[in-house]
Protein backbone atom coordinates (compact mmCIF):
# COMPACT_ATOMS: atom_id res chain seq x y z
CA UNK A 1 0.00 0.00 0.00
CA UNK A 2 2.24 2.56 -0.96
CA UNK A 3 -0.87 4.93 -1.70
CA UNK A 4 -0.13 8.14 0.93
CA UNK A 5 -4.00 9.19 0.56
CA UNK A 6 -4.56 5.15 2.07
CA UNK A 7 -1.94 5.37 4.93
CA UNK A 8 -3.24 8.55 7.02
CA UNK A 9 -1.93 7.39 10.35
CA UNK A 10 -5.57 6.89 13.03
CA UNK A 11 -7.97 6.70 10.05
CA UNK A 12 -8.72 2.98 8.37
CA UNK A 13 -6.89 2.37 5.53
CA UNK A 14 -9.59 1.03 2.13
CA UNK A 15 -9.73 -2.55 2.83
CA UNK A 16 -10.82 -1.85 6.24
CA UNK A 17 -13.19 0.49 5.19
CA UNK A 18 -14.50 -1.74 2.85
CA UNK A 19 -15.09 -4.57 5.58
CA UNK A 20 -16.73 -2.23 7.40
CA UNK A 21 -19.10 -0.33 4.96
CA UNK A 22 -19.82 -4.22 3.89
CA UNK A 23 -21.10 -5.51 6.98
CA UNK A 24 -22.95 -2.51 8.51
CA UNK A 25 -25.08 -2.74 4.93
CA UNK A 26 -24.93 -6.63 5.26
CA UNK A 27 -26.62 -6.17 8.59
CA UNK A 28 -29.05 -3.44 7.96
CA UNK A 29 -30.44 -5.89 5.17
CA UNK A 30 -30.34 -9.02 7.20
CA UNK A 31 -32.37 -7.13 9.46
CA UNK A 32 -34.65 -5.42 6.97
CA UNK A 33 -35.18 -9.27 5.10
CA UNK A 34 -35.63 -11.35 8.54
CA UNK A 35 -38.50 -9.18 9.63
CA UNK A 36 -40.23 -9.31 6.29
CA UNK A 37 -39.65 -12.79 6.06
CA UNK A 38 -41.11 -13.65 9.68
CA UNK A 39 -43.58 -11.04 9.05
CA UNK A 40 -44.64 -13.44 5.77
CA UNK A 41 -43.80 -17.13 7.33
CA UNK A 42 -44.40 -18.39 10.41
CA UNK A 43 -41.27 -19.84 12.25
CA UNK A 44 -43.13 -22.07 13.79
CA UNK A 45 -44.27 -23.95 11.08
CA UNK A 46 -41.05 -24.16 9.83
CA UNK A 47 -39.75 -26.01 13.36
CA UNK A 48 -40.87 -29.61 11.59
CA UNK A 49 -40.89 -29.18 8.12
CA UNK A 50 -37.40 -28.73 7.14
CA UNK A 51 -35.94 -31.29 4.25
CA UNK A 52 -33.48 -32.59 6.59
CA UNK A 53 -35.95 -33.72 9.31
CA UNK A 54 -34.37 -31.09 11.78
CA UNK A 55 -36.64 -29.98 14.82
CA UNK A 56 -35.99 -26.43 15.79
CA UNK A 57 -37.55 -23.96 18.14
CA UNK A 58 -38.88 -20.48 17.01
CA UNK A 59 -35.59 -18.67 18.54
CA UNK A 60 -33.05 -20.99 16.06
CA UNK A 61 -35.34 -20.58 13.21
CA UNK A 62 -35.41 -16.52 13.89
CA UNK A 63 -31.37 -16.94 14.07
CA UNK A 64 -30.69 -19.55 11.39
CA UNK A 65 -33.10 -17.35 9.16
CA UNK A 66 -31.47 -14.05 10.21
CA UNK A 67 -27.98 -15.79 9.88
CA UNK A 68 -29.00 -17.11 6.34
CA UNK A 69 -29.78 -13.63 5.24
CA UNK A 70 -27.04 -12.18 6.71
CA UNK A 71 -24.05 -14.30 4.91
CA UNK A 72 -25.86 -13.86 1.80
CA UNK A 73 -26.37 -10.21 1.86
CA UNK A 74 -22.30 -10.08 3.04
CA UNK A 75 -21.54 -11.87 -0.35
CA UNK A 76 -23.32 -9.51 -2.02
CA UNK A 77 -21.92 -6.56 -0.45
CA UNK A 78 -18.02 -7.60 -0.53
CA UNK A 79 -18.57 -8.90 -4.03
CA UNK A 80 -19.84 -5.52 -5.01
CA UNK A 81 -16.64 -4.06 -3.24
CA UNK A 82 -14.57 -5.64 -5.17
CA UNK A 83 -16.06 -5.16 -8.39
CA UNK A 84 -15.99 -1.55 -7.75
CA UNK A 85 -12.33 -1.31 -6.64
CA UNK A 86 -10.91 -3.69 -9.67
CA UNK A 87 -11.79 -3.58 -13.07
CA UNK A 88 -10.67 -1.43 -16.36
CA UNK A 89 -10.50 1.90 -16.07
CA UNK A 90 -9.87 3.28 -19.72
CA UNK A 91 -11.08 6.24 -20.62
CA UNK A 92 -11.21 7.87 -17.37
CA UNK A 93 -8.84 10.50 -17.02
CA UNK A 94 -7.35 9.66 -13.66
CA UNK A 95 -6.52 6.27 -12.10
CA UNK A 96 -4.09 3.81 -12.41
CA UNK A 97 -4.99 2.34 -16.28
CA UNK A 98 -5.54 6.01 -18.13
CA UNK A 99 -5.30 3.67 -21.10
CA UNK A 100 -7.20 5.26 -24.39
CA UNK A 101 -8.63 3.03 -26.52
CA UNK A 102 -6.92 1.89 -28.94
CA UNK A 103 -6.85 3.07 -32.57
CA UNK A 104 -7.52 1.29 -35.77
CA UNK A 105 -7.55 2.44 -39.40
CA UNK A 106 -7.84 0.42 -42.85
CA UNK A 107 -5.64 -2.09 -42.45
CA UNK A 108 -4.42 -1.75 -46.44
CA UNK A 109 -3.03 2.00 -45.29
CA UNK A 110 0.59 1.55 -45.41
CA UNK A 111 -0.06 -2.10 -46.46
CA UNK A 112 -1.15 -1.71 -50.08
CA UNK A 113 -1.13 -5.75 -50.38
CA UNK A 114 -3.87 -5.94 -48.18
CA UNK A 115 -7.40 -4.47 -49.50
CA UNK A 116 -10.24 -4.40 -47.42
CA UNK A 117 -12.42 -6.53 -48.96
CA UNK A 118 -9.92 -9.71 -48.22
CA UNK A 119 -10.92 -9.18 -44.46
CA UNK A 120 -14.65 -8.91 -44.49
CA UNK B 1 -13.58 17.70 -18.69
CA UNK B 2 -10.19 19.74 -18.26
CA UNK B 3 -7.21 18.69 -19.14
CA UNK B 4 -4.57 17.13 -16.21
CA UNK B 5 -1.46 19.37 -15.44
CA UNK B 6 1.06 17.70 -17.93
CA UNK B 7 -1.65 16.59 -20.91
CA UNK B 8 -0.51 19.00 -23.24
CA UNK B 9 -2.81 22.73 -23.73
CA UNK B 10 -6.45 22.19 -24.81
CA UNK B 11 -6.05 18.19 -24.91
CA UNK B 12 -8.39 16.25 -23.00
CA UNK B 13 -7.60 13.13 -21.16
CA UNK B 14 -11.23 12.10 -21.09
CA UNK B 15 -12.11 9.92 -24.51
CA UNK B 16 -15.61 8.59 -25.33
CA UNK B 17 -15.59 4.85 -25.11
CA UNK B 18 -16.29 4.02 -28.67
CA UNK B 19 -18.84 1.43 -29.44
CA UNK B 20 -17.72 -1.95 -30.53
CA UNK B 21 -18.17 -3.26 -34.72
CA UNK B 22 -16.31 -6.29 -34.21
CA UNK B 23 -14.99 -7.40 -37.81
CA UNK B 24 -16.12 -10.79 -38.84
CA UNK B 25 -13.66 -13.48 -38.75
CA UNK B 26 -12.76 -16.52 -40.24
CA UNK B 27 -10.70 -19.51 -39.11
CA UNK B 28 -10.04 -22.27 -37.05
CA UNK B 29 -10.98 -20.58 -33.63
CA UNK B 30 -14.24 -18.70 -35.53
CA UNK B 31 -15.33 -22.52 -36.70
CA UNK B 32 -14.65 -24.12 -33.03
CA UNK B 33 -16.67 -21.15 -31.52
CA UNK B 34 -19.52 -21.55 -34.20
CA UNK B 35 -19.57 -25.35 -33.48
CA UNK B 36 -19.62 -24.63 -29.47
CA UNK B 37 -22.59 -22.24 -30.32
CA UNK B 38 -24.63 -24.73 -32.33
CA UNK B 39 -24.21 -27.37 -29.89
CA UNK B 40 -24.86 -25.73 -26.83
CA UNK B 41 -27.70 -23.28 -28.09
CA UNK B 42 -28.56 -26.85 -29.72
CA UNK B 43 -28.88 -28.51 -26.57
CA UNK B 44 -30.64 -25.24 -24.99
CA UNK B 45 -33.30 -25.14 -27.65
CA UNK B 46 -33.89 -28.75 -28.26
CA UNK B 47 -33.46 -30.70 -24.46
CA UNK B 48 -36.92 -29.20 -23.11
CA UNK B 49 -38.79 -30.91 -25.99
CA UNK B 50 -37.21 -34.41 -25.60
CA UNK B 51 -38.96 -37.36 -23.21
CA UNK B 52 -37.28 -39.43 -20.69
CA UNK B 53 -38.33 -41.39 -19.00
CA UNK B 54 -41.23 -40.50 -19.16
CA UNK B 55 -40.91 -36.81 -18.34
CA UNK B 56 -39.08 -34.25 -20.12
CA UNK B 57 -35.69 -34.73 -20.24
CA UNK B 58 -34.91 -31.78 -18.43
CA UNK B 59 -37.85 -30.27 -16.40
CA UNK B 60 -36.92 -28.42 -12.68
CA UNK B 61 -40.22 -28.67 -11.24
CA UNK B 62 -40.34 -26.38 -8.63
CA UNK B 63 -44.28 -26.40 -7.36
CA UNK B 64 -43.70 -30.39 -7.56
CA UNK B 65 -40.19 -30.43 -5.74
CA UNK B 66 -38.72 -32.87 -7.92
CA UNK B 67 -36.09 -32.06 -10.97
CA UNK B 68 -35.79 -34.25 -13.66
CA UNK B 69 -32.82 -34.86 -15.08
CA UNK B 70 -31.87 -36.94 -18.41
CA UNK B 71 -34.03 -39.66 -16.88
CA UNK B 72 -33.33 -39.40 -12.75
CA UNK B 73 -35.44 -38.00 -10.59
CA UNK B 74 -34.16 -35.49 -8.04
CA UNK B 75 -36.49 -34.78 -4.34
CA UNK B 76 -35.57 -32.08 -1.79
CA UNK B 77 -33.58 -34.47 -0.37
CA UNK B 78 -31.50 -34.78 -3.14
CA UNK B 79 -30.00 -31.11 -2.44
CA UNK B 80 -26.63 -32.40 -1.43
CA UNK B 81 -26.00 -33.37 -5.14
CA UNK B 82 -26.96 -30.01 -6.34
CA UNK B 83 -24.27 -29.07 -3.83
CA UNK B 84 -21.83 -31.19 -5.35
CA UNK B 85 -22.57 -30.19 -8.68
CA UNK B 86 -22.08 -26.73 -7.71
CA UNK B 87 -19.19 -27.35 -5.86
CA UNK B 88 -17.85 -29.97 -9.17
CA UNK B 89 -18.80 -27.15 -11.82
CA UNK B 90 -16.63 -24.12 -9.95
CA UNK B 91 -13.68 -27.18 -9.72
CA UNK B 92 -13.91 -27.28 -13.50
CA UNK B 93 -13.88 -23.42 -14.36
CA UNK B 94 -10.73 -23.57 -12.22
CA UNK B 95 -9.54 -26.62 -13.74
CA UNK B 96 -9.87 -25.53 -17.14
CA UNK B 97 -8.75 -22.07 -16.87
CA UNK B 98 -5.19 -23.09 -14.90
CA UNK B 99 -4.72 -25.36 -17.90
CA UNK B 100 -5.72 -23.18 -20.85
CA UNK B 101 -7.18 -19.67 -19.55
CA UNK B 102 -10.23 -18.38 -20.57
CA UNK B 103 -11.86 -21.24 -22.43
CA UNK B 104 -15.41 -20.82 -20.66
CA UNK B 105 -15.66 -17.15 -21.74
CA UNK B 106 -14.39 -17.13 -25.48
CA UNK B 107 -16.50 -21.16 -26.35
CA UNK B 108 -19.17 -21.55 -24.06
CA UNK B 109 -20.55 -18.50 -21.44
CA UNK B 110 -23.73 -17.33 -22.37
CA UNK B 111 -22.90 -14.22 -23.03
CA UNK B 112 -19.98 -14.88 -25.86
CA UNK B 113 -22.65 -17.47 -27.22
CA UNK B 114 -26.07 -15.32 -27.01
CA UNK B 115 -24.02 -11.99 -28.49
CA UNK B 116 -22.82 -14.45 -31.32
CA UNK B 117 -25.95 -15.22 -32.20
CA UNK B 118 -27.55 -11.88 -32.19
CA UNK B 119 -23.93 -10.41 -34.53
CA UNK B 120 -24.99 -13.09 -37.26
CA UNK B 121 -28.27 -11.78 -36.97
CA UNK B 122 -27.08 -7.84 -37.09
CA UNK B 123 -24.19 -8.74 -39.67
CA UNK B 124 -27.25 -10.33 -41.79
CA UNK B 125 -29.31 -7.71 -41.63
CA UNK B 126 -27.30 -4.45 -42.07
CA UNK B 127 -24.33 -5.75 -43.48
CA UNK B 128 -20.16 -6.11 -42.54
CA UNK B 129 -18.40 -4.09 -40.23
CA UNK B 130 -18.30 -0.90 -42.31
CA UNK B 131 -21.71 -1.39 -43.73
CA UNK B 132 -22.58 -1.41 -40.21
CA UNK B 133 -20.33 1.88 -39.17
CA UNK B 134 -21.92 3.65 -42.20
CA UNK B 135 -25.36 3.10 -41.60
CA UNK B 136 -25.43 3.93 -37.88
CA UNK B 137 -23.83 7.63 -39.02
CA UNK B 138 -26.49 7.41 -41.99
CA UNK B 139 -29.75 10.00 -41.40
CA UNK B 140 -32.61 8.09 -41.24
CA UNK B 141 -33.61 6.84 -44.48
CA UNK B 142 -36.35 4.51 -45.62
CA UNK B 143 -33.32 1.74 -45.85
CA UNK B 144 -31.97 2.59 -42.77
CA UNK B 145 -35.47 2.36 -41.20
CA UNK B 146 -36.03 -0.60 -42.67
CA UNK B 147 -32.85 -2.55 -41.77
CA UNK B 148 -33.02 -1.27 -38.52
CA UNK B 149 -36.93 -2.73 -37.70
CA UNK B 150 -36.24 -5.76 -39.58
CA UNK B 151 -33.20 -6.46 -37.26
CA UNK B 152 -35.01 -5.42 -33.90
CA UNK B 153 -37.70 -7.89 -35.14
CA UNK B 154 -35.54 -10.88 -35.63
CA UNK B 155 -33.67 -9.78 -32.20
CA UNK B 156 -37.12 -9.63 -30.39
CA UNK B 157 -38.28 -12.54 -31.33
CA UNK B 158 -35.04 -14.75 -30.91
CA UNK B 159 -35.16 -13.11 -27.27
CA UNK B 160 -39.02 -14.14 -27.03
CA UNK B 161 -38.13 -17.77 -28.02
CA UNK B 162 -35.06 -17.93 -25.92
CA UNK B 163 -37.61 -16.77 -22.86
CA UNK B 164 -40.12 -19.09 -23.65
CA UNK B 165 -37.31 -22.19 -23.56
CA UNK B 166 -36.22 -20.84 -20.17
CA UNK B 167 -39.55 -21.38 -18.79
CA UNK B 168 -39.68 -24.48 -20.50
CA UNK B 169 -37.25 -25.86 -18.56
CA UNK B 170 -39.40 -25.20 -15.41
CA UNK B 171 -42.76 -25.60 -16.54
CA UNK B 172 -43.65 -28.55 -18.84
CA UNK B 173 -42.70 -26.74 -22.34
CA UNK B 174 -45.58 -28.39 -24.17
CA UNK B 175 -48.04 -27.04 -21.65
CA UNK B 176 -46.58 -24.30 -22.03
CA UNK B 177 -46.88 -23.41 -25.55
CA UNK B 178 -50.21 -24.21 -25.67
CA UNK B 179 -51.21 -22.05 -23.23
CA UNK B 180 -49.42 -19.27 -24.85
CA UNK B 181 -51.41 -20.15 -28.32
CA UNK B 182 -54.76 -20.52 -25.95
CA UNK B 183 -53.75 -16.90 -24.35
CA UNK B 184 -53.94 -18.72 -20.89
CA UNK B 185 -50.62 -18.38 -19.16
CA UNK B 186 -50.59 -17.69 -15.64
CA UNK B 187 -49.22 -14.27 -14.18
CA UNK B 188 -45.80 -15.79 -13.57
CA UNK B 189 -44.98 -17.23 -16.72
CA UNK B 190 -45.49 -14.59 -18.37
CA UNK B 191 -43.32 -12.57 -15.79
CA UNK B 192 -40.28 -15.04 -16.44
CA UNK B 193 -40.98 -15.20 -19.94
CA UNK B 194 -40.86 -11.31 -20.45
CA UNK B 195 -37.88 -11.13 -17.99
CA UNK B 196 -35.38 -13.72 -19.19
CA UNK B 197 -36.86 -12.53 -23.10
CA UNK B 198 -35.69 -8.70 -21.76
CA UNK B 199 -32.43 -9.80 -20.29
CA UNK B 200 -31.42 -11.76 -23.10
CA UNK B 201 -31.94 -8.79 -25.42
CA UNK B 202 -30.18 -6.33 -23.30
CA UNK B 203 -27.43 -8.38 -22.73
CA UNK B 204 -26.53 -9.91 -26.14
CA UNK B 205 -28.10 -6.79 -28.16
CA UNK B 206 -27.05 -3.89 -26.09
CA UNK B 207 -24.70 -4.44 -23.32
CA UNK B 208 -22.46 -6.71 -24.73
CA UNK B 209 -18.66 -6.24 -23.92
CA UNK B 210 -19.65 -4.32 -20.99
CA UNK B 211 -21.02 -7.70 -19.46
CA UNK B 212 -17.49 -9.12 -19.69
CA UNK B 213 -15.42 -5.74 -18.82
CA UNK B 214 -17.66 -4.55 -15.98
CA UNK B 215 -19.94 -7.04 -14.71
CA UNK B 216 -18.76 -10.20 -14.61
CA UNK B 217 -17.32 -11.13 -11.66
CA UNK B 218 -15.21 -13.90 -13.68
CA UNK B 219 -12.73 -11.46 -15.06
CA UNK B 220 -11.44 -10.20 -11.89
CA UNK B 221 -10.89 -13.66 -10.13
CA UNK B 222 -9.06 -15.31 -13.08
CA UNK B 223 -5.48 -13.74 -11.76
CA UNK B 224 -5.72 -16.06 -9.03
CA UNK B 225 -5.61 -19.03 -11.53
CA UNK B 226 -3.16 -17.88 -13.72
CA UNK B 227 -0.12 -18.75 -13.87
CA UNK B 228 3.24 -18.41 -15.95
CA UNK B 229 2.26 -21.82 -17.73
CA UNK B 230 -1.42 -21.70 -18.27
CA UNK B 231 -2.59 -20.98 -22.10
CA UNK B 232 -3.23 -17.28 -22.73
CA UNK B 233 -3.63 -15.61 -26.07
CA UNK B 234 -0.40 -13.25 -26.28
CA UNK B 235 1.18 -10.97 -28.95
CA UNK B 236 4.78 -12.02 -29.90
CA UNK B 237 6.23 -8.74 -28.61
CA UNK B 238 9.20 -9.71 -29.38
CA UNK B 239 9.08 -10.83 -33.02
CA UNK B 240 6.30 -8.04 -33.84
CA UNK B 241 7.97 -4.77 -33.28
CA UNK B 242 9.18 -2.68 -34.06
CA UNK B 243 5.58 -2.40 -36.22
CA UNK B 244 4.68 -1.07 -39.42
CA UNK B 245 3.24 -0.64 -42.93
CA UNK B 246 5.21 -1.77 -45.89
CA UNK B 247 4.85 -4.01 -49.23
CA UNK B 248 4.37 -7.83 -49.18
CA UNK B 249 7.31 -7.63 -50.84
CA UNK B 250 9.34 -5.11 -49.02
CA UNK B 251 12.39 -6.14 -46.75
CA UNK B 252 11.36 -5.75 -43.19
CA UNK B 253 15.00 -5.97 -42.40
CA UNK B 254 16.09 -3.49 -44.05
CA UNK B 255 13.12 -1.04 -43.15
CA UNK B 256 14.15 -2.58 -39.25
CA UNK B 257 10.54 -3.67 -38.44
CA UNK B 258 9.34 -6.85 -37.05
CA UNK B 259 6.54 -8.84 -38.05
CA UNK B 260 3.78 -6.39 -37.10
CA UNK B 261 2.21 -4.94 -39.95
CA UNK B 262 0.63 -2.75 -37.77
CA UNK B 263 -2.84 -3.59 -40.45
CA UNK B 264 -4.97 -2.83 -36.24
CA UNK B 265 -7.06 -6.24 -37.83
CA UNK B 266 -6.75 -7.65 -34.29
CA UNK B 267 -8.38 -4.24 -32.67
CA UNK B 268 -11.11 -4.69 -35.39
CA UNK B 269 -11.91 -8.20 -34.81
CA UNK B 270 -11.94 -8.15 -31.10
CA UNK B 271 -15.18 -8.33 -29.37
CA UNK B 272 -14.24 -6.05 -26.71
CA UNK B 273 -12.46 -3.56 -28.55
CA UNK B 274 -8.82 -4.25 -26.83
CA UNK B 275 -5.22 -4.20 -28.45
CA UNK B 276 -4.46 -7.57 -27.69
CA UNK B 277 -0.53 -5.95 -28.56
CA UNK B 278 -0.99 -3.99 -24.94
CA UNK B 279 -0.38 -7.47 -23.19
CA UNK B 280 -3.02 -9.66 -21.36
CA UNK B 281 -5.38 -7.36 -19.98
CA UNK B 282 -8.95 -8.26 -17.88
CA UNK B 283 -10.90 -7.79 -20.57
CA UNK B 284 -9.71 -10.17 -23.40
CA UNK B 285 -12.42 -13.35 -23.12
CA UNK B 286 -9.81 -15.44 -25.15
CA UNK B 287 -12.09 -15.73 -28.23
CA UNK B 288 -9.05 -16.05 -30.63
CA UNK B 289 -10.96 -13.90 -33.25
CA UNK B 290 -7.50 -11.81 -33.01
CA UNK B 291 -5.37 -15.17 -33.62
CA UNK B 292 -7.70 -16.05 -36.51
CA UNK B 293 -7.23 -12.65 -38.29
CA UNK B 294 -3.18 -12.04 -37.41
CA UNK B 295 -2.74 -15.81 -39.10
CA UNK B 296 -5.04 -14.50 -41.94
CA UNK B 297 -2.45 -11.52 -42.47
CA UNK B 298 0.72 -13.09 -41.95
CA UNK B 299 -0.23 -16.17 -44.76
CA UNK B 300 -0.80 -13.43 -46.69
CA UNK B 301 2.32 -11.13 -46.43
CA UNK B 302 3.78 -14.99 -46.49
CA UNK B 303 4.90 -14.73 -42.52
CA UNK B 304 5.43 -17.23 -40.29
CA UNK B 305 1.66 -17.26 -38.65
CA UNK B 306 1.79 -17.49 -34.90
CA UNK B 307 2.60 -13.46 -34.12
CA UNK B 308 -0.56 -13.28 -32.05
CA UNK B 309 -0.95 -17.00 -30.71
CA UNK B 310 -1.98 -19.44 -27.47
CA UNK B 311 1.33 -19.81 -25.64
CA UNK B 312 2.34 -19.12 -21.95
CA UNK B 313 4.32 -16.49 -20.26
CA UNK B 314 7.11 -19.02 -19.74
CA UNK B 315 6.92 -20.20 -23.48
CA UNK B 316 6.99 -16.42 -24.11
CA UNK B 317 10.43 -15.86 -21.99
CA UNK B 318 12.08 -19.01 -24.01
CA UNK B 319 11.05 -20.82 -20.61
CA UNK B 320 10.17 -24.56 -20.46
CA UNK B 321 6.24 -24.73 -20.00
CA UNK B 322 4.73 -27.36 -17.96
CA UNK B 323 1.20 -28.80 -18.42
CA UNK B 324 0.89 -30.73 -14.75
CA UNK B 325 1.72 -28.28 -12.47
CA UNK B 326 0.52 -28.50 -8.25
CA UNK B 327 -2.93 -26.06 -8.77
CA UNK B 328 -3.63 -28.31 -11.79
CA UNK B 329 -3.16 -31.28 -10.17
CA UNK B 330 -5.15 -30.73 -6.62
CA UNK B 331 -7.39 -29.10 -9.38
CA UNK B 332 -8.07 -32.10 -11.11
CA UNK B 333 -7.77 -34.38 -8.22
CA UNK B 334 -10.57 -32.28 -6.47
CA UNK B 335 -12.68 -32.43 -9.68
CA UNK B 336 -12.41 -36.44 -10.02
CA UNK B 337 -13.13 -36.89 -6.34
CA UNK B 338 -16.08 -35.36 -5.93
CA UNK B 339 -17.30 -36.03 -9.48
CA UNK B 340 -16.99 -39.44 -8.78
CA UNK B 341 -18.27 -40.05 -5.41
CA UNK B 342 -21.32 -37.93 -6.49
CA UNK B 343 -21.91 -40.34 -9.28
CA UNK B 344 -21.30 -43.28 -7.01
CA UNK B 345 -23.18 -41.81 -4.86
CA UNK B 346 -26.24 -41.10 -7.18
CA UNK B 347 -26.33 -44.83 -8.97
CA UNK B 348 -26.32 -46.52 -5.51
CA UNK B 349 -29.14 -43.97 -3.54
CA UNK B 350 -31.98 -45.66 -2.57
CA UNK B 351 -34.93 -44.71 -3.88
CA UNK B 352 -37.24 -44.39 -0.70
CA UNK B 353 -37.00 -41.83 1.92
CA UNK B 354 -38.63 -42.08 5.40
CA UNK B 355 -38.41 -39.65 7.54
CA UNK B 356 -40.04 -40.63 11.60
CA UNK B 357 -40.66 -37.36 13.81
CA UNK B 358 -41.54 -37.98 17.37
CA UNK B 359 -44.72 -36.45 18.47
CA UNK B 360 -43.72 -33.25 20.20
CA UNK B 361 -46.25 -33.35 23.02
CA UNK B 362 -46.01 -36.80 24.64
CA UNK B 363 -42.99 -38.14 25.38
CA UNK B 364 -45.21 -42.19 25.69
CA UNK B 365 -48.29 -43.03 26.65
CA UNK B 366 -49.45 -45.99 28.87
CA UNK B 367 -51.95 -48.40 27.04
CA UNK B 368 -54.73 -50.10 29.13
CA UNK B 369 -53.15 -53.49 29.04
CA UNK B 370 -49.90 -51.78 30.50
CA UNK B 371 -47.40 -51.38 27.47
CA UNK B 372 -45.71 -48.17 26.87
CA UNK B 373 -46.58 -46.49 23.46
CA UNK B 374 -44.61 -43.77 21.50
CA UNK B 375 -46.18 -41.53 18.86
CA UNK B 376 -44.58 -40.37 15.48
CA UNK B 377 -45.58 -39.08 12.09
CA UNK B 378 -44.34 -40.96 9.74
CA UNK B 379 -43.27 -39.61 6.24
CA UNK B 380 -42.53 -41.98 3.23
CA UNK B 381 -41.68 -40.37 -0.24
CA UNK B 382 -41.55 -42.79 -3.17
CA UNK B 383 -38.46 -42.04 -5.11
CA UNK B 384 -39.46 -44.80 -7.88
CA UNK B 385 -41.59 -44.89 -11.07
CA UNK B 386 -43.77 -47.57 -10.15
CA UNK B 387 -46.32 -48.10 -7.12
CA UNK B 388 -44.98 -49.49 -3.96
CA UNK B 389 -46.05 -50.79 -0.61
CA UNK B 390 -43.98 -50.99 2.15
CA UNK B 391 -43.05 -53.80 4.90
CA UNK B 392 -42.27 -52.53 8.34
CA UNK B 393 -40.17 -53.90 11.03
CA UNK B 394 -38.04 -53.35 13.83
CA UNK B 395 -35.09 -55.47 13.87
CA UNK B 396 -33.73 -57.36 16.60
CA UNK B 397 -36.53 -56.16 18.91
CA UNK B 398 -38.69 -59.10 18.29
CA UNK B 399 -41.22 -57.82 21.57
CA UNK B 400 -41.85 -54.76 20.12
CA UNK B 401 -45.51 -54.39 17.94
CA UNK B 402 -45.93 -51.07 15.87
CA UNK B 403 -49.24 -49.67 14.11
CA UNK B 404 -49.14 -47.41 10.88
CA UNK B 405 -52.18 -45.47 9.31
CA UNK B 406 -53.05 -45.63 6.46
CA UNK B 407 -52.07 -48.47 4.62
CA UNK B 408 -48.23 -47.48 3.59
CA UNK B 409 -48.86 -48.00 0.00
CA UNK B 410 -47.43 -45.21 -2.69
CA UNK B 411 -47.98 -44.63 -6.38
CA UNK B 412 -44.72 -43.62 -8.31
CA UNK B 413 -43.26 -40.75 -7.29
CA UNK B 414 -45.52 -40.27 -4.28
CA UNK B 415 -45.06 -38.68 -0.90
CA UNK B 416 -47.54 -40.16 2.08
CA UNK B 417 -47.77 -39.13 5.76
CA UNK B 418 -49.02 -41.96 8.42
CA UNK B 419 -49.46 -41.71 12.34
CA UNK B 420 -46.59 -44.39 13.36
CA UNK B 421 -47.27 -45.89 16.93
CA UNK B 422 -44.86 -48.54 18.10
CA UNK B 423 -45.69 -50.68 21.57
CA UNK B 424 -43.03 -52.13 23.62
CA UNK B 425 -44.05 -54.26 27.27
CA UNK B 426 -43.05 -52.17 30.35
CA UNK B 427 -40.04 -54.38 31.40
CA UNK B 428 -38.85 -53.62 27.90
CA UNK B 429 -36.17 -50.93 29.09
CA UNK B 430 -36.20 -47.82 31.29
CA UNK B 431 -35.41 -44.49 29.80
CA UNK B 432 -34.07 -43.58 26.55
CA UNK B 433 -33.32 -46.60 23.87
CA UNK B 434 -32.34 -46.76 20.18
CA UNK B 435 -34.15 -48.90 17.72
CA UNK B 436 -33.87 -48.89 14.36
CA UNK B 437 -37.17 -49.06 11.95
CA UNK B 438 -36.53 -50.73 8.47
CA UNK B 439 -38.97 -49.88 5.47
CA UNK B 440 -38.76 -52.46 2.81
CA UNK B 441 -40.80 -52.30 -0.30
CA UNK B 442 -43.13 -55.70 -0.67
CA UNK B 443 -42.53 -56.20 -4.17
CA UNK B 444 -38.16 -55.68 -4.62
CA UNK B 445 -36.48 -55.83 -1.15
CA UNK B 446 -33.06 -53.97 -2.21
CA UNK B 447 -35.36 -50.73 -1.86
CA UNK B 448 -34.85 -50.37 2.04
CA UNK B 449 -33.98 -48.02 4.48
CA UNK B 450 -33.11 -48.01 8.16
CA UNK B 451 -34.33 -45.50 10.71
CA UNK B 452 -32.80 -44.79 13.94
CA UNK B 453 -35.15 -43.92 16.64
CA UNK B 454 -35.69 -43.74 20.02
CA UNK B 455 -37.95 -45.32 22.12
CA UNK B 456 -38.66 -43.57 25.03
CA UNK B 457 -39.80 -45.54 28.51
CA UNK B 458 -40.62 -44.54 32.36
CA UNK B 459 -37.31 -43.90 33.70
CA UNK B 460 -38.40 -46.02 36.42
CA UNK B 461 -40.24 -48.55 34.93
CA UNK B 462 -43.26 -47.56 36.33
CA UNK B 463 -46.10 -45.41 35.39
CA UNK B 464 -45.73 -41.41 34.19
Amino acid sequence: MSDPENNVPGRWNRNKRDWGVSIWVAFLAACVGTFILFALIDPESLGSSWVAGWETSVRLTYGLGFGFIFLVALFATRLTSFMIRTGPRRGHARGKGKRRPPEVHDPADNNPDLRDEDWI
Amino acid sequence: MSAEAGAPAGESLYRKEPKVYPRDVHGRYARLRRIAVLVLLGMYYILPWINWGGHQSVLFDLPGRKFYIFGLTFWPQDFIYLALLLIAAGLTLFFFTALAGRLWCGYACPQTVWTEVFLWMEKWVEGDRNKRMKLDKAPWTANKIWRKSLKQFLWVSFALWTGFTFVGFFTPIREFGQNILAASIGPWETFWWIFYSFATYGNAGFLREQVCKYMCPYARFQSAMFDRDTLIISYDLERGEPRGGRRKTADKAELGLGDCIDCTLCVQVCPTGIDIRDGLQTECIACAACVDVCDQVMDKMGYERGLVRYTTENALEHKASRVLRPRVVIYGVLLAAILGSTLWSMTHRTPLRADLLRDRNQLYRELPDGRIENVYTLKLVNMTDAAQRYVISIPGHENLTWTVSPEPTLEAEQVGRYSFTIQAPRDFAAGSVEIDVRFEAESNPGIAVDHKTRMLMPINGGGR
